[in-house]
Formats: structure tokens, C-alpha cells, sequence
């Protein structure tokens, strides 16, 4: 079977995914030719999730969930696992951080700089892909693939140098699969010094890539208005996730490719961490926790059981939690009567009108009568954020259409109700695999011509 | 093969997970005046039978009390009655898994509406 088809890696925060779909899915979509790829198929948990981490113990490097079981086990000692790389990726001088020694707690060896330990991991995120793609009936018979990475939005504008050196890690990260290969895979780890000598061979010699840059928004944006035809004109993205949230206000025509409002761009640094820490005090507030030691094992259970508690609290409007032979339940009213949730909630509101009425009036002036507004990220279930996009039906004369985060199309017969509840997970990489080919922000070979990485013009 | 097990198998369990679900409503409505202690831990009981439902693509079908024109595909009343009625009120929701109904609704008839 020939290429015909992109595979887009989601390189999340807390884990990594990757989904593949045929190129043409733009014009003949087809919602069965989805293919999320099983990363993690012998995983305790979700098998379309990679956990990104990286623990360095000598004499070995693990990847994964295994790395995350051993530095659990070592916690007491002070170990801690790589984690979170996104973070690192949008930091202003990316070679300089890239280049940063790590803290012992994460490498005491000193093998490593940043840049390895991220190369390696995605030499391990490869040798998964690898692997899910020869478990995929349909996608084992594909022989290549158009490759794809998402990522937000980097504040400075200069997508064309970050892609450059982002892409130039996958490039290094090619090498070190290829010399590793699917031993990366093995839970026990890959031995240290041969894992330090494939960063040091891949810097030497990376692989040369093709690689495209999708804006996570834009990837929103693809599988929402996928199938809406030439209703998705102008659409509105409000991601909330756990460092930030932000508003992107896209314009433009879906198989041309979506220009973003930059006036209408907000970020704010309340998000979903924010949240979580409303939440442990109201908690600590109910509960009998008077002493340190308690306040601080109160803390540790709600934050290590965070995701699901708030899971529970937005689907139900409330959520309960045992504690010293007690069981306390903490509503949702709780929530919206804090002091400082009511001032961030009062702040996004108007952000996010602000942001509504910019691209009303762009919607205006491009002769659209109809824009679309959706959440994503792990807030986009909150009741508040519902509400948020809910609450305007119209601005003016321009009808405001709110999407569902998960689009009706996930919940297709084909999938036998099995895609719909893993969604929310898996949408980045769904839609940036979706996405045609005018709404990457840059493309460009990787490293022969990385000079020719570019980043494409906002407007066709 | 090990795919099409896997499914069969989940089939099963979502059947389980809904009547599970379900059979919390009704424990719930029994011992609501028991004591804090019970209600704490039904209250635990069905957030985690809430939370594996949705994680399994579960939700619910009508909602309690409201009143609904009377759908055998949908409802089933709880009380055996000789006479099928027009409109019943929704007593314990049911499930559902995409278009699917695993659970039907439990439902009690209510005479019709008067005319004014």
C-alpha cells in the first residue's frame, strides 16, 4: 500500500500519543479509518497512552511507566523521573535549555544533558510507534507515512526556528531507534553506556527527517469541524489544560487552512493546577486535618487522586473522598464560591468575550453568518467552561454554534462506543493526523535542509 | 482473535457496569435514612460505579422524575400492568453505551394530563 496516509504524535505533557489517518480525510472523511496506535499495548493502564518519563539509574536508563514505578519506589531517596518535557520545549532559548545539566535527583550519573535524555525518549516513543503500527491490521500494510507533531502555539512567534530545532531532536531520536531499536522497549531499561553512546552517534549523525509542525488548537479545530463542511469558517478554541488556558480565535477556510486572530489570543496562568489547589483547600477546610502531618497526607491522597476526584466533581456536581474513617463530599458550589475562582472565572469570561466578539467581527467582514466555538484540554468537561461556551448564542447578527468536545462523529457505529469515552485523551493527535495539509504552521526536512524548515503564511 | 475476545468480554462487563449502576439507584432510595456512615460509603460506591461507567462510554438514559411519553423500547415499568399507558415518570434512569440500550429506564405510569 502506498504512503496516502500522516501519522501525528501528540508529545503530551504527561503522556505521549499517536494517531494515524488517511491523507484524503479532509475531503472523504471517513471516521472508521481513524487509527489511534496501541503505545502502550502490555501497559497496566490506557494502552493509546505512553507515559513521557525518563528515569536514569545507573547501570540503566527506563522509559515509561517503568520509569515512573522506579522513581515512585525511590521517591524517599530523593530520585524523580524526567518529566513534563513540553514544558521545557516552549522555554525562550530552547538550545540553551536543551543544553542544561539535569538536577542529580534526575541523573546522578552526569551522563546526560536535557537534550539526550529528551532524545532518548523519543527514540523510545518511536520504537512504541513502530510497534503499534505492526499490531494495526490496516496500518502494517502502509510502508510510510507523512509525519506530523502537535504542539501550542509558542509565544514568540518564531515557529520556524523552535520546529527547527524541535524536528532536529525526532532527527536524533530516528538514529538512536534505529541503533537501539526495540530494546528501548524492554522494561528493564537499556544499558547506560550504550544509551550514551547512541545520543553521542545521533548528534553526530541524525537521520534525516520530514516532519510538519501542527498548533494544537488548529488540531482542535481540524477534528471539530471535520465533516461541518463550509459552516466551519471562523472557530473559537478555548483549551484549558494544567499550566494554562488559553483562548486562539481561528479564521479562514478549513481546506485552505485557518489564520489565527493574534489580537484575540489570551493566555491565562490559571488552569487546571489552579483548580486542583482550590480544591485541596476547601477539602482541608472540611476536613479534621488540624495537624501538619495530617494536612500534609490529606494533601497527598487528593493530589494523587486529583484527576479522577475532578472527574467525578464536574460530571456529577459533586465528589466524595475518604479520609481518617470519614467520608467528605465536596460540591461543586464549593468551588464556585471561592474567592479566587470567582476572580479567575470572572477573568476568562471576559477573555473569552473579548475573543467572541473579535472573531464575530471577522466573521462579519468575510460575509459568514455562523462560528463555532469549542473547549478542549482536561478542563473542557468542567461545568464552568460548558457554561462559558454555552452561554452566547449570538453576537450581532452572527450565530455562535458551541461543539461538543467530543465531536459526534467519535461516536459512530464503527466504533462500537469505544472511541467516545478515550476521546478527550487521544484528540490532539487525532486531529493533527485529520488536519490537511494548509493548517500546519511549518514543515521542512530535518537536518539536511533544516534552513529550509518553514514556517507557512498565515493567509493562503 | 485476542481483539474479538477482548470485545466480547467488555461487552459482558458493560452490562454488568450498567445494571450495577442502576441497582446503586435503587440502594440509594433504600437505605437514604440510615445514617451518615452508609450514606458515605454508597456515596463512594457510586461515584467509582460513576466513574467506570463513563470510562467505559456509560450514560444515562432519561432522568429521574421527569415524565416521558411511554416508550417499551425505552422504559419498563416497574409495576406489571394490564393496560400500556401514554405517559409515565422516570423512577430509575437507565443506560445507555452510544446508541445502545443496555439498561431501560424504570418507569411508573401517570395519568394523563387534563385538558383545561
Amino acid at each position: 500500500m502506498s504512503s496516502g496516509w500522516v501519522l501525528c504524535i501528540d508529545f503530551g505533557t504527561a503522556f505521549s500519543k499517536a494517531a494515524a489517518a488517511p491523507r484524503a480525510s479532509w475531503e472523504r472523511f471517513s471516521p472508521a479509518s481513524v487509527r489511534p496506535l496501541m503505545l502502550d499495548p502490555a501497559g497496566a493502564g490506557n494502552p493509546f497512552l505512553l507515559d513521557s518519563a525518563v528515569f536514569v539509574e545507573a547501570p540503566h536508563v527506563l522509559f515509561g511507566s517503568a520509569a515512573i514505578a522506579r522513581a515512585d519506589a525511590l521517591a524517599q531517596e530523593k530520585r524523580a523521573a524526567l518529566r513534563s518535557f513540553k514544558t521545557l520545549l516552549s522555554a525562550g532559548d530552547l538550545e540553551r535549555a536543551l543544553e542544561t545539566v539535569p538536577p542529580a535527583s534526575i541523573d546522578p550519573t552526569r551522563s546526560f544533558v536535557l537534550r539526550d535524555l529528551i532524545v532518548l525518549y523519543l527514540a523510545y516513543l518511536q520504537a512504541a510507534m513502530v510497534r503499534g503500527l505492526a499490531a494495526d491490521r490496516m496500518l502494517s500494510q502502509v510502508d510510510s507515512f507523512e509525519r506530523r507533531y502537535a504542539a501550542p502555539a509558542w509565544r514568540g512567534g518564531d515557529g520556524a526556528r523552535m520546529h527547527g530545532a524541535v524536528a532536529g531532536l525526532f532527527a536524533e531520536a530516528e538514529t538512536v531507534c534505529r541503533n537501539i531499536g526495540q530494546r528501548l522497549l524492554d522494561p528493564a531499561g537499556v544499558d547506560l553506556e550504550a544509551a550514551r553512546e547512541a545520543v553521542r552517534a545521533a548528534r553526530a549523525a541524525p537521520t534525516p527527517i520530514q516532519i510538519g509542525l501542527i498548533f494544537e488548537a488548529t488540531a482542535a479545530a481540524a477534528y471539530t469541524a471535520i465533516g461541518l463542511g463550509s459552516a466551519a469558517t471562523h472557530l473559537a478554541v478555548l483549551d484549558m489544560g494544567a499550566g494554562t488556558t488559553d483562548i486562539t480565535a481561528l479564521a479562514g477556510q478549513a481546506a485552505k487552512g485557518y489564520h489565527e486572530l493574534p489580537q484575540a489570543r489570551v493566555t491565562l496562568k490559571q488552569a487546571g493546577d489552579f483548580i486542583d489547589n482550590i480544591i485541596v483547600n476547601v477539602a482541608l477546610a472540611k476536613s479534621r486535618a488540624k495537624t501538619p502531618q495530617a494536612q500534609t497526607a490529606l494533601w497527598r491522597m487528593l493530589k494523587s487522586e486529583m484527576r479522577d476526584f475532578k472527574e467525578a466533581l464536574f460530571a456529577s456536581g459533586h465528589a466524595s473522598f475518604r479520609f481518617d474513617g470519614r467520608t467528605l463530599k465536596i460540591a461543586l458550589r464549593d468551588l464556585e464560591q471561592d474567592r479566587d475562582f470567582r476572580g479567575f472565572a470572572g477573568t476568562l469570561g471576559e477573555a473569552y468575550q473579548h475573543a467572541m466578539k473579535l472573531l464575530a467581527d471577522e466573521a462579519r467582514a468575510d460575509g459568514a453568518t455562523e462560528l463555532q466555538s469549542v473547549a478542549v484540554g482536561g478542563g473542557a468537561a468542567a461545568p464552568f467552561i460548558q457554561n462559558l461556551i454555552k452561554r452566547t448564542n449570538k453576537i450581532g447578527k452572527v450565530k455562535v454554534m458551541a461543539r461538543p468536545a467530543t465531536p459526534d462523529w467519535a461516536h459512530a457505529a464503527e466504533f462500537a462506543g469505544n472511541l467516545a469515552p478515550v476521546f478527550p485523551q487521544l484528540a490532539i493527535a487525532i486531529g493533527g493526523a485529520l488536519a490537511p495539509e494548509g493548517m500546519l504552521a511549518a514543515r521542512g526536512s530535518i537536518p539536511a535542509a533544516s534552513a529550509r524548515s518553514e514556517t507557512l503564511p498565515a493567509r493562503d | 482473535m485476542v481483539e474479538a475476545l477482548a470485545q466480547a468480554a467488555w461487552a459482558e462487563a458493560d452490562a454488568a457496569l450498567a445494571r450495577a449502576l442502576a441497582d446503586a439507584d435503587v440502594l440509594t432510595r433504600l437505605v437514604k435514612k440510615s445514617g451518615p456512615a452508609v450514606e458515605g460509603a454508597l456515596a463512594m460506591l457510586r461515584q467509582s460505579l460513576g466513574q467506570a461507567a463513563r470510562k467505559r462510554g456509560l450514560t444515562r438514559l432519561e432522568e429521574a422524575g421527569a415524565r416521558a411519553a411511554f416508550d417499551p423500547n425505552r422504559h419498563v415499568l416497574i409495576k406489571i400492568s394490564s393496560k400500556q399507558p401514554k405517559d409515565v415518570r422516570i423512577v430509575i434512569p437507565g443506560v445507555v453505551r452510544g446508541e445502545t440500550i443496555l439498561v431501560k429506564a424504570e418507569a411508573t405510569p401517570v395519568s394523563p394530563r387534563r385538558k383545561r
